[in-house]
């Protein structure tokens, strides 16, 4: 699905889907319409992948804007040449190692949503993951989103149904009813017992009729984690995969192989780790590096899943703590931003353009793109429109338009 | 438990002497400090409740040598103002000629190199000296007899937690621990003053770029969402009109200053008051909001005593901290006095911080210091709470948080490490640091000249740190060996962690509790280590284990041989979910 410009400004677009107006209330009949439209919950078997990309991606030299000439006058060094973007329409191209995302978007499994912020951009860190993470900007939430998401879609809790790899749990994934299933490597996730102690560490104590509930929690985990473990386990050692994921895999191998196993999980939480984005001083070679392995990552996890004959189940969401300020810095860098673009991958993806262009000659009085999309607009187009949730608005403390964005 | 402690759950009324007995005293030593081994238990129990309460939160006229820490010595005044970043470096050696005390070399090939070689030392060497201190704290929790006293300083490095990792100078971290030290159970507004005028918290929100003119809001929302109020009790306009009265407030080196051409000197109004105020003046009028006492006091409450509490247990702690003036220690008397706090909803219902684990873990095995093999730092770190690297200024949150199903089964790797110390084990703070430092050091050794040996090898790429390294022109300096150079020197300058394992004896303690047979060994480390026990048919488990290890029940029939199976029943024993109770 390529758009020309032309075919783009006729679709009165950048907005198929809905533009700037972010917290709108949904009218009835709307709403009944997405519902009816919508997938049922409980019986199909959709699984939810979000992959943070952390630091504070470079979302204008990821999709280039290469047929507009203010990027090139903010960007007189770094910007890149309309000769080593890899062209999708007439105007715009992915950064030259993105061959993934172009075949990706080449073949309408690729939906990119513009101008994605929020008011009052934070510019730091970890306070903008933070509202990211808890889908509340400059508020913050005592549990995540995708916490929340769970809480909602699933309140019995089921085990393993809300799973999120790294060394640490993601704020994101904080559930009020949920027990995270947090493994960083598989091999390593495991109790590190004597032969000996084998038999009495396979005891775990039956929750049932314990008063205590904070013993109660615990015992739950236990047995979690002992059936988890060897799950994981099981799964990472079952999995042998043809597909080549490049340089980092992103730990999308690994949810690859849970899937393959027939694990419940309906979320995944993934990232590219420890701010690798926060691309501040000569950061032409460094971006394009850390483009192709994200690229590289996200196209090789949909063949997998083609493999898997699991490609019509799985969306993956891509979203990064901001974006990174429009000017160049007088390092060859990028500085903290604002707005920037977020990504949908998945079969059922319709690909191509959401959301209002943000401007590049009106930007706010620190040189940000001025945001379009509130970014829980994706948030509950990832509810609504793919996990087939009513729980949106509740799930994301307000009602936010979703973008009608699947097949 | 008596059956009365159900009765007592939100009950802010004093216990009586009567109540008091072994297992409260017990509980209130894990809350109020790391647990007490038995010994210490019994001393507390013969006291009154009042007098076991007073002791612990009255602690200064209780005598505590306890060694100040060992600085290595790595600072010198060359290096301040520190710039923010290596760019902002090797600009200022080109504009001064000098930078960090380091002159721009007369000639010959690349001038700025020392220089920057010691920007680079001077990061490596704060992170190392951090884990000293980190140590040292440790070590302090571990050895007080002032227990509250730390315990509470931890509370607050959580509730005003800030990062080295951000303000890269482990002095401002110590400096604001001794702060957390002086005024922990003292007066809030001493502390919040304190603290909000301290360089450690001012570097990390970013105080130094909030000029008149150019309000950065960063310092003035904190202070009210995170220290004082918390959401919903102030507008946008309250947290703009703050950042005007903290303009120009700044640090040089480790002393406050407030640079008056950049504070501005206008009329604020902020939370319906009006005037020329400064950042003290609106700590004052926050302190004058029922909603500030009211967050303290619950957020205190949630820490000693449980997760949840009712809206009205928290209005009246609050009014309580604001009768008192903000005086913390009366407040802590009434919470530990408290029925609420001995009752079931209380007791054994407190997951356990990683740092709680980790010192009542030693504590309970009667070491008097924290052992250098399993790492401190590592271990707290991969549990969730290493200390001065709380995950983002709001702290840690706790409770169930702490735990995942991963890191439950960490927490029984850790007291396997404890147990078993890993022969393998290689100190983090001396081994070799990050393949690319590593590589670059073999190269240069083995004669490599500096751009060769620094090129950047095919898919080595990290994280952060690559995106800060690469591509340098290498004339005036090379970055990567900068990075390298300040590694080695950081290493040469920083004194190392003793390394020496849990000296641990369970022979001993089981000889000495004068233990029969495998049950009463098991019994004796269940109610020494756990406040809740596990379930009965674990206990019979754990018996029969121990029988099957040491071919006998008669402990003094096995004494010469049992101390390896006493510690294989009691790593099963605490890789328990019940020990994750406290």
């Amino acid at each position: 699905m390529t758009l020309t410009r032309r075919k783009v400004l006729q679709a009165g677009l950048y907005g198929i889907g809905i533009g700037a107006t972010s917290v709108l209330p949904l009218p009835p009949l709307f709403a009944r319409t997405a519902r009816a439209l919508a997938p049922q919950t409980a019986a199909d078997g959709r699984i939810l992948v979000v992959l943070e990309l952390s630091g504070g991606n470079d979302g204008l030299n990821t999709v280039v804007p290469y047929g507009d000439d203010a990027y090139y006058r903010h960007r007189p060094k770094i910007g890149i040449r309309p000769n080593r973007v890899r062209k999708i329409d007439e105007h715009f191209g992915f950064s030259s190692g993105m061959a993934g995302f172009e075949r990706l978007y080449k073949d309408g499994k690729l939906a990119i949503a513009h101008g994605c912020g929020y008011a009052n951009p934070s510019f730091s860190h970890f306070t903008s993951m933070a509202y990211w993470h808890t889908a509340a900007p400059n508020r913050g939430d005592e549990y995540g989103w995708v916490g929340r998401l769970a809480d909602a879609v699933a309140p019995q809790a089921p085990s393993n149904y809300l799973v999120n790899i790294d060394a640490r749990q993601s704020m994101a994934v904080r559930s009020k009813l949920h027990t995270p299933l947090v493994f960083d490597d598989p091999n390593k996730f495991t109790r590190e017992g004597f032969y000996e102690e084998r038999d009495v560490f396979a005891q775990v104590a039956d929750a049932g009729n314990v008063e205590n509930s904070s013993r109660r929690f615990l015992l739950d985990l236990a047995r979690s984690a002992k059936s988890a473990s060897a799950l994981v386990k099981e799964a990472w050692a079952n999995y042998k995969s043809p597909v080549d994921y490049g340089i980092t895999g992103l730990d999308l191998p690994k949810v690859a192989a849970l899937i393959s196993a027939g694990m419940p999980t309906r979320l995944y939480y993934v990232s590219y780790r420890n701010n690798a984005f926060d691309t501040h001083v000569f950061q032409g070679d460094l971006h394009q590096r850390l483009l192709t392995y994200t690229s590289d990552a996200v196209a090789a996890f949909m063949t997998d899943l083609e493999r898997l004959g699991r490609a019509n189940d799985v969306v993956v969401m891509m979203f990064s703590e901001f974006g990174r300020r429009v000017p160049e810095n007088s390092n060859l860098g990028t500085d903290h931003g604002a707005a920037n673009v977020m990504f949908v991958a998945g079969k059922n993806v319709k690909g191509g353009h959401y959301g209002k262009l943000p401007s590049l000659t009106q930007l706010d009085d620190g040189d940000n793109l001025v945001y379009t999309t509130d970014f829980r607009q994706v948030y509950a187009t990832m509810i609504s429109g793919w996990l087939g949730s009513e729980a949106s608005a509740a799930v994301l403390n307000g009602t936010f338009e979703p973008f009608d964005m699947f097949a | 438990m008596p059956q009365r402690s159900t009765r007592w759950e939100n009950d802010l009324a004093s216990i009586a002497p009567s109540d008091w007995n072994y297992d409260f005293a017990a509980h209130f030593l894990e809350r109020a400090g790391f647990g007490g081994t038995p010994e210490e238990i019994e001393a507390l129990a013969r006291l009154s409740p009042a007098e076991a309460v007073r002791r612990l939160v009255y602690f200064q006229n209780i005598e505590n040598v306890l060694p100040p820490f060992d600085h290595s010595g790595i600072h010198d005044p060359g290096l301040e103002p520190f710039p923010e970043s290596r760019p902002a470096v090797t600009k200022m050696a080109k504009e001064k000629g000098e930078a960090l005390g380091i002159k721009v070399k007369a000639g010959g090939d690349r001038p700025l190199q020392p220089i920057v070689n010691k920007f680079f030392f001077w990061l490596r060497a704060s992170v190392l000296e951090t884990q000293r201190v980190a140590y040292w704290w440790g070590n302090r929790m571990l050895a007080t007899r002032r227990p509250l006293e730390e315990k509470m300083a931890l509370f607050w490095h959580g509730h005003f937690a800030v990062n080295e990792a951000k303000v890269r100078d482990y002095r401002k971290t110590l400096g604001q621990l001794e702060l957390f030290h002086k005024y922990g159970t003292g007066n809030f507004r001493d502390l919040l003053v304190a603290v909000a005028q301290d360089p450690a918290m001012l570097s990390f929100l970013d105080a130094g770029v909030n000029v008149k003119g150019s309000a950065n809001e960063n310092f003035a929302r904190e202070i009210m969402e995170l220290f004082t109020m918390g959401v919903g009790n102030y507008s946008e306009k309250d947290v703009r009109e703050a950042a005007r009265a903290f303009t120009g407030w700044n640090y040089v080196d480790l002393k406050f200053v407030v640079n008056k051409d950049q504070h501005d000197d206008s009329q604020k109004t902020f939370l319906g008051a009006t005037g020329n105020f400064d950042g003290v003046d609106v700590i004052d009028i926050i302190l004058k909001q029922p909603a500030t006492s009211r967050f303290i006091a619950g957020k205190i409450y949630r820490y000693f005593v449980r997760q949840e509490l009712t809206s009205e247990v928290q209005d009246n702690l609050g009014t309580m901290l604001r009768a008192s003036n903000y005086n913390v220690a009366p407040l802590l008397e009434t919470i530990f006095l408290s029925r609420d706090f001995y009752s079931s909803a209380s007791v054994g219902t407190q997951i356990k911080s990683p740092v709680q684990l980790a010192i009542s873990t030693y504590k309970k095995l009667g070491l008097t210091e924290v052992p250098g093999v399993p790492d401190f730092n590592i271990a707290t770190g991969t549990l969730g709470q290493r200390l001065f690297a709380p995950p983002t200024v709001a702290g840690w949150s706790g409770g169930r948080s702490w735990m995942t199903p991963g890191l439950l089964l960490e927490r029984g790797n850790f007291v396997r490490d404890v147990l078993f110390p890993d022969i393998n084990f290689i100190p983090p703070d001396r081994a070799n640091p990050s393949s690319d430092i590593r590589i670059v050091a073999e190269k240069v050794r083995a004669g490599q000249d500096i751009s060769t040996a620094t090129m950047p090898e095919r898919g080595s790429e990290g994280g952060l740190a690559e995106s800060n390294m690469l591509a340098d022109r290498d004339e005036d300096f090379n970055t990567r060996y900068g990075s390298f150079r300040g590694w080695q020197m950081a290493l040469e300058r920083v004194k190392p962690i003793p390394r020496q394992t849990a000296d641990i004896n369970l022979t001993k303690m089981a000889v000495e509790a004068g233990l029969k047979n495998t049950t009463e060994a098991v019994d004796y480390f269940i109610r020494r280590f756990m406040r809740v026990p596990p379930a009965d048919e674990k206990r019979q488990t754990l018996s029969s284990f121990l029988n099957m290890q040491l071919g006998t029940s008669d402990l003094s029939v096995a004494k010469t041989y049992m101390e390896d199976s006493l510690r294989l029943v009691l790593h099963l024993l605490l890789s328990e979910p019940e020990y994750q109770l406290s």
